[in-house]
This record gives structure tokens, C-alpha cells and sequence, in this order.
């Protein structure tokens, strides 16, 4: 299982990706699957060059993402995934990625989102499509940083 | 981990008060022992209690130009200056500096915090220095408290939330003041009341406590406590080699080891600095190759004209320019202010609003454009604080752009903002925090630190601090971090995207880091050998004569090999366990060691009057035969037990 970690952060690479869980975990290469961000020249360079030296960082969409996911997930090499929000996490898995555990690590809030946990939002698309994965059997865990103990989201999801 | 921090914390905490609380004869405390005797106690009074308290919480305010965090927050600054209130700058900083290796790996991204440092220096070292204990204790105790002291910094968190609230109620109104007020007034308030009340209260009353229980103690365990003092460093020193002991730069570490230990600690840390820039210098010569890494800057293809650049300041022509005065206005009020009302549900989103208020009262006049422009501004942003005003500088250009008629939608102003906070800070915490920050402590704790003239083995006990390291620490990283964040503010404004592809793509921060992983892993290494103490108390008889095995055996071959053998174990299973198990671990095992099993006829002995020869794993007590001559001077004698019968 050489998918280290996959990471639902709006942020997607940034201080604690780098900084902590990338040095936790070993890891060896980071993909980040998100449309939006596949599309932009500009934010694609940026993300690529942001990563410490010997990083590879990857910018997919979802679809060659996740051709490319399935491919990785075969391999030994450790692999951060990182996607902007749980639809794409969802595609990823619908297209046939192995994901075990999806890792909730920053979802900002704002109007018609609900906190579950300190930096974790979540519109009503988005907890039905965590629950979906739920019931994929793919876990759904609230862990900030790599010291952090794991949280289950279904502890801290009434509704379902 | 919140929770698990404070368990551990308090667990600590719990036990030192119990021990207060019990008969000393319960736990058979107070025999002698070879554990140093605590001397020169100083009585808090309540002022200088009230001026410790207020420090700790400037450490977390947004008074210092948002340097508090890199320097009142960090226990060699706060042993400093605690030391200036109680009348002993120097004791102090040596504390202080003892306090700070644990936390050199020290990183709070994106409102975590794994310890509250600033706690564990401020309340850590006025117990330590008032209570007159030995710093190498201090370490021990100071990092149970830093554990407590989290609960402030999370609870903080989640109280502003509720602030951010009322700046959208008066964003609503367009009132950009209002907005401004909501990000400081209140959370400071808040942070006001719970830093300065329980610190007032420990350090008023800490002192007597603590004092109180490592004497009802027994002795052994007290020991354990030298022992852990002397072992947790390790652990501080490892977090902190994750970031830069890697790859090519990895020898260095083992070359500012070697030095030091070689010297008997003798050397500076200024002249192991000075060799490690000039072989930074080297190594990007000739390992590295001093030419850009990446490919050559090709301006002409960085993508993103309508956002590329700004218009020149001052600039003619009709609209409405921005002036010099106020990018620095905007830029001062970010520095200040951007983490006064840090809180989970936006995290630096009020502060990011409150920095934009001087560009907000130029370019908009009518009340609806300022209410879409404060709301605009008020959402979740992070970033790293210094680096990362990069966004700040090309959101400014976008906003100006925009007041002048450019199709600029708030999609494409939030698209920059969220799209660049995240690489940005990725780039500026490596650099910030687990870069700058730590080279430079590890410099300023290395001067501040002396070990004891004449010691065989490193020690704190008998020496002297040198305040000098304190204020070095604080000029150096201040010129640091505050030209880090104007040029990104300034270039962020005036290049924009351009200025981000340009930079990244030159290599030069990649070039930094691995410079700065050169000096930084040769003055850890040196830390480690000033900081790290592992000593083998037992002894081998040969040939009649009874042999320290440290001293006789393996000091010899390699002065401080087990040392550095316990820091690179540490760094090596900080990547299969986490901080805080390998801290309980190593508590639990440094207590254990200071138990006297070893030493001839005294293996089963109850009677821990250790006045004959006994020995702990880690810790010697007295040689065969000695009288006991208490106190003893030293964590460990810096002669082998080795002559007597």
C-alpha cells in the first residue's frame, strides 16, 4: 500500500504537508488530483516548484489522476495524494483507486458549512459524499498533523 | 494529540505535587546521594511575578511586531529575561537554554501546536532559577509544563472563532475600523486574562512546590530526573534533524559532533558557525555546483498578464494609486497583526482583512464597494506570516487593478489567495521554522550554554550562562524574519506572479536550504555534544583494578559515542513513533537507569543510603569505600570511580 496518506485539504501543499507528515512518512512523491488546479499553468508551476528538492510533485485531473494513482498504488514508493475536496476523493475511488483511508486535513469554513472539528468544515454535498465513501469501506479520519491520534469521522458525525 | 500532550503533561505535573504532598518517609526521600544539591533559592515576590506573567504573554502577542513568536515565545529569550526580573540574567539564560533543546524541532503550522514552548520557558525557568535547581532538572519539568501549557493555546483558538463573527457583523456595515478593532481588541483581551492569570499563579507559587517535592522525593528518582535532562535533549535535536539531516549535508553533523567533543566543549559556537559557512560555501561549490539548479528563468513565458504586474507607484495617470505609505501601512498592520485573533474557523483570515484596511479606505469610497471588499477579505486564509506575504503584495496589485476599472472578479482575487497561501507557506515554514529559526537557537543556545571548566564529560551544573546568547539569538533572527517579509510583501506587489515563477524556478531557496543545512547540522552537532549526556555508571574490575567503563573504555576511542549513538537512535525512531511516546519512553528509562542495581555487594541492597559502592545504569554514586562527601558537585563525577578496592 504505497499510498501514504491521502489528504483532503483545501490548502492542498503547504506547511504542514511539507514541513510534518512529508517527513513523517518518508514519502517520496506527492500527487495532487484536483480539475481546477490541473487547468491553471500558472498555480501547476507553483505547486510543482514549492516541494523540497527531490519531491516530485504531480498535478493531475481526476481522470489521469486516477489511471496514474492506480499505477502508483502498485509500486513500493511512498505517495502523498492530495485532493481539494471530497468529490474528487470520491471520483478516485468510483474510477477503482485503492483507498483504505482518506485523511480529512484542512476543510476551511464558511456559509453553509458545518465545523465537525477544529479546522474541519463540511457543506451538506460534501458529509454525504464522506459518507458514501464510508460505505465504499474506504475510513474517513480527521488527523491534522502526523502526531496527532486519528479521529473517525463517524464519531463526530451524528447524522449518519 | 491535544488531549494526549496534557495527560502526559499533567501526569508529570501530578506526580511532583503528590511527592509534596506525601511524608518524605513514605518514599524514603532524602537520603544523600551523588544528585546535586539545589542551592541559591530566591523567593518570587508578587511583582516579579505579575512582570513574568506579562511576558509570557507578550511572547503570544501581536505587540512585537509579530516577532514575539521568534523571540520572547522561545525559553532561551524567556530564561533571559526571567533571569533580568529574579537578578540573575546569567543563570537564567543558561536555563532557559537548557529548556529550549527539546523544542529545537519545535513547529506550529496551521493553528497546531505540539507544546507550548513559551510556557515551559517562562514558568520552567523562574521555577528552575528561584527554586535554585540544577538546569540539567529543569529540562524534565520545564517540558511536563510545556505540555500543560497547550490548553491555553487551543482553548484561545477556539474562543477567537467566535470574534471573527463580530468582524463580519461589522463588515456588513462597511466599517473598516470596526473590522480592524474585531481582530485585535477582543482575543487579546481574551489571551490577556488566560496567559497572565495561571502564570502569575505558578510563578508565584511554582517555585515552593516543585522545591518542596524533588525533596520529598528519593534521591534515585531525583537522579532519574538529572538522567532525562540530560537524555530528552536527544529527542528535541532528532525532531529537529528530520528537517535537515538529509542527504548530502548529512556528515556535517558528525563534523560539529566531533569538534565539540574533541575540544571538551571548549570550543565556541561562533567559530563551529563560522567553519560551517565557510564549508556551506564550499559544498555548494563543489558538491552542489553554484549555478542555478533549475532550468534558466524564461520571464517571458511566466503566464498570468492580467495579474503579472502592477502599476508603478505613484504612477500618472487618472484612477486611484496606491502610495508607498500605504503598502509599508498595510504591510506594518500584517506583521502586528496577523496572528492577534488567530482562530480554528479562519485561522489568519481577520488578520488578513485587518492588514488590508489601509488599501480598502484608497481605493474604495462607495459603502457598498468597502463591504465587498472587507467580506472579500475576511475568509479562512493561512500562510506563513513572512514568506508567504508574497499573496499579500499580488492581492494588493490585483485589488488596485481592479479599483481601476481591470476585470478582476473576487474569483480570481480568491483564486490567487488560496491557490498560493498553501505552496507559499509550505516554502516559508521550511524556511521560518524548521530552518532559520532552529540554526539560529541552536547558535544562540550554544553560546548561552557553557559546560562547567574542567569537566571530563559535559555538564551544567556549576556553569555559568552568557546572556550574550540570548541577544544575539534575538538581533540575528529579528534581521531575518522582518527582511524575509518586507522584500516578499514589496516584490509580491510589484512583479506579482511573475516574482513567484522567477524565484522558485532561479533555485535559490533551494540553495538556502542546503547552505543553511550545512551550518545547521554543524551546529546541531555541536548542541548535541554540549547537550546530549549518556554516561555508563558501571565498572569493570580488571586485573584488580576496577575500571569505569566510560571513562576507561569508551572515552578513549570516542569521546561521546553514546551520545551521539542516542541521537541518531532517536532521529532514526522518531520516523516509526511519535514525540510524544518516545518522550514517555525515555522519562520511564531515565528513571530506571538512576535505580542503583550495579556496584559490588550492593545489588540487592534496601538500603538506599548508596554510601557504599553503588552504581545505576546511568549514574554513578559513590566509589567503594569513599566516604560520602555530600553534596556532590556534579551530575556525574568527573573522575571515574576507578582506583579503590
Amino acid at each position: 500500500m504505497s499510498l501514504r496518506l491521502v489528504r483532503i485539504d483545501d490548502r492542498l501543499l503547504h506547511g504542514q504537508v511539507v514541513a510534518v507528515w512529508l517527513r513523517a512518512l518518508g514519502a517520496q512523491r506527492i500527487v495532487i488530483v484536483d480539475d481546477a488546479t490541473a487547468r491553471d499553468e500558472f498555480l501547476r508551476e507553483v505547486l510543482t516548484l514549492a516541494a523540497p528538492q527531490g519531491v516530485p510533485v504531480e498535478v493531475h485531473d481526476v481522470a489521469t489522476g486516477a489511471a496514474r494513482l492506480i499505477a502508483l498504488a502498485a509500486t513500493p514508493e511512498p505517495v502523498i495524494v492530495l485532493a481539494r475536496m471530497p468529490r474528487t476523493v470520491l471520483e478516485l475511488r468510483h474510477a477503482g483507486v485503492p483507498i483504505e483511508v482518506v485523511d480529512l486535513g484542512g476543510m476551511g469554513s464558511g456559509p453553509g458549512r458545518r465545523r465537525l472539528h477544529k479546522t474541519i468544515s463540511v457543506s451538506p454535498d460534501e458529509l454525504r459524499e464522506l459518507r458514501e465513501l464510508e460505505q465504499m469501506g474506504t475510513r474517513v479520519e480527521i488527523q491534522i498533523v502526523a502526531d496527532d491520534r486519528p479521529i473517525p469521522f463517524r464519531s463526530l458525525d451524528s447524522g449518519s | 494529540m491535544f488531549r494526549k500532550s496534557v495527560a502526559v503533561g499533567a501526569g508529570l505535573m501530578v506526580v511532583l505535587l503528590l511527592a509534596a504532598a506525601l511524608p518524605g518517609a513514605v518514599l524514603g526521600a532524602n537520603v544523600s546521594s551523588g544528585a546535586p544539591a539545589d542551592t541559591g533559592k530566591i523567593t518570587v515576590a508578587a511583582w516579579q511575578a505579575a512582570l513574568i506573567a506579562f511576558g509570557y504573554y507578550l511572547a503570544n502577542s501581536p505587540w512585537l511586531f509579530g516577532l514575539a513568536f521568534f523571540t520572547l515565545y522561545r525559553p532561551l529569550v524567556a530564561g533571559f529575561f526571567v533571569g533580568c526580573i529574579l537578578g540573575d540574567p546569567a543563570q537564567g539564560t543558561l536555563i532557559g537554554a537548557a529548556i529550549n533543546v527539546p523544542y529545537l524541532g519545535f513547529i506550529s503550522a496551521g493553528g497546531t501546536l505540539p507544546a507550548d514552548a513559551g510556557f515551559a520557558g517562562w514558568v520552567g525557568t523562574t521555577i528552575a532559577l528561584a527554586g535554585g535547581l540544577d538546569p540539567t532538572k529543569a529540562i524534565p519539568i520545564a517540558f511536563g509544563l510545556g505540555l500543560v501549557g497547550t490548553i491555553i493555546f487551543y482553548g484561545r483558538m477556539a474562543a477567537d472563532s467566535v470574534f471573527a463573527h463580530w468582524a463580519d457583523a461589522r463588515a456588513e456595515k462597511a466599517d473598516i475600523s470596526g473590522v480592524a478593532l474585531m481582530n485585535w481588541l477582543p482575543g487579546q483581551a481574551l489571551l490577556f486574562v488566560i496567559s497572565v492569570v495561571p502564570v502569575f499563579l505558578f510563578a508565584l507559587n511554582g517555585p515552593a512546590y516543585v522545591q518542596d517535592a524533588l525533596n520529598r522525593l528519593p534521591a534515585w528518582i531525583v537522579t532519574g530526573l538529572v538522567i532525562a535532562g540530560g537524555i530528552l535533549p536527544a529527542i528535541g535535536i532528532a525532531l529537529n534533524m528530520r528537517f535537515i539531516f538529509r542527504g548530502s549535508v548529512i556528515p556535517y553533523f558528525f563534523i560539529g559532533f566531533i569538534l565539540m567533543t574533541n575540544s571538551h566543549g571548549s570550543m565556541s559556537l561562533v567559530v563551529i558557525a563560522a567553519l560551517g559557512l565557510a564549508l556551506a560555501y564550499l559544498h555548494l561549490s563543489f558538491v552542489r555546483g553554484l549555478a542555478p539548479v533549475k532550468a534558466e528563468v524564461d520571464v517571458a513565458s511566466a503566464p498570468g498578464p492580467a495579474v503579472a504586474a502592477a502599476p508603478s507607484i505613484d504612477g500618472a495617470g487618472s484612477g486611484v494609486h496606491l502610495t508607498r505609505g500605504d503598502l509599508l501601512r498595510s504591510w506594518a498592520l500584517w506583521t502586528f497583526f496577523a496572528h492577534a485573533n488567530y482562530n480554528y474557523e479562519r485561522l489568519q483570515g481577520t488578520g488578513f482583512a485587518h492588514a488590508m484596511t489601509p488599501i480598502i479606505r484608497r481605493l474604495y469610497t462607495t459603502e457598498d464597494e468597502i463591504r465587498a471588499a472587507l467580506k472579500r477579505h475576511l475568509v479562512f486564509f493561512n500562510t506563513e506570516p513572512n514568506f508567504g506575504n508574497i499573496v499579500h503584495g499580488t492581492v494588493i496589485a490585483m485589488e488596485e487593478q481592479r479599483a481601476n476599472g481591470a476585470a478582476i472578479d473576487d474569483d480570481a482575487i480568491n483564486s490567487v489567495k488560496s491557490g498560493l497561501m498553501g505552496p507559499l507557506a509550505g516554502i516559508g515554514d521550511t524556511l521560518s521554522q524548521s530552518t532559520i529559526t532552529p540554526i539560529l537557537l541552536a547558535l544562540g543556545i550554544g553560546i548561552a550554554g557553557g559546560t562547567a571548566s574542567g569537566s571530563a564529560v559535559p555538564t551544567l551544573t556549576g556553569a555559568t550562562g552568557n546572556p550574550l546568547g540570548a541577544i544575539i539569538y534575538v538581533v540575528l533572527v529579528s534581521i531575518v524574519i522582518v527582511a524575509i517579509g518586507y522584500t516578499a510583501w514589496m516584490q509580491g506587489y510589484a512583479r506579482g506572479r511573475t516574482f513567484v515563477t522567477e524565484l522558485l524556478r532561479s533555485g535559490t531557496i533551494d540553495r538556502v536550504l542546503v547552505g543553511a543545512g550545512v551550518l545547521g547540522n554543524m551546529v546541531l552537532g555541536a548542541l548535541a555534544a554540549k547537550f546530549v549526556v549518556v554516561n555508563l555508571a558501571p565498572t569493570v574490575t580488571i586485573a584488580g583494578a576496577q575500571l569505569n567503563i566510560q571513562a576507561a573504555v569508551l572515552d578513549p576511542l570516542f569521546p561521546g559515542a553514546l551520545a551521539l549513538g542516542l541521537v541518531v537512535m532517536t532521529w532514526w525512531l522518531l520516523r516509526r513513533v511519535s514525540p510524544l511516546l518516545l518522550l514517555s519512553i525515555y522519562l520511564v528509562f531515565a528513571i530506571v537507569a538512576a535505580y542503583p542495581f550495579f556496584g559490588p555487594g550492593q545489588a540487592n541492597s534496601s538500603d538506599f543510603s548508596y554510601q557504599a559502592c553503588t552504581s545505576s545504569l546511568l549514574h554513578p554514586y559513590y566509589p567503594c569505600g569513599a566516604p560520602p562527601a555530600p553534596p556532590a558537585p556534579t551530575v556525574a563525577p568527573t573522575v571515574a570511580p576507578s582506583t579503590q578496592p
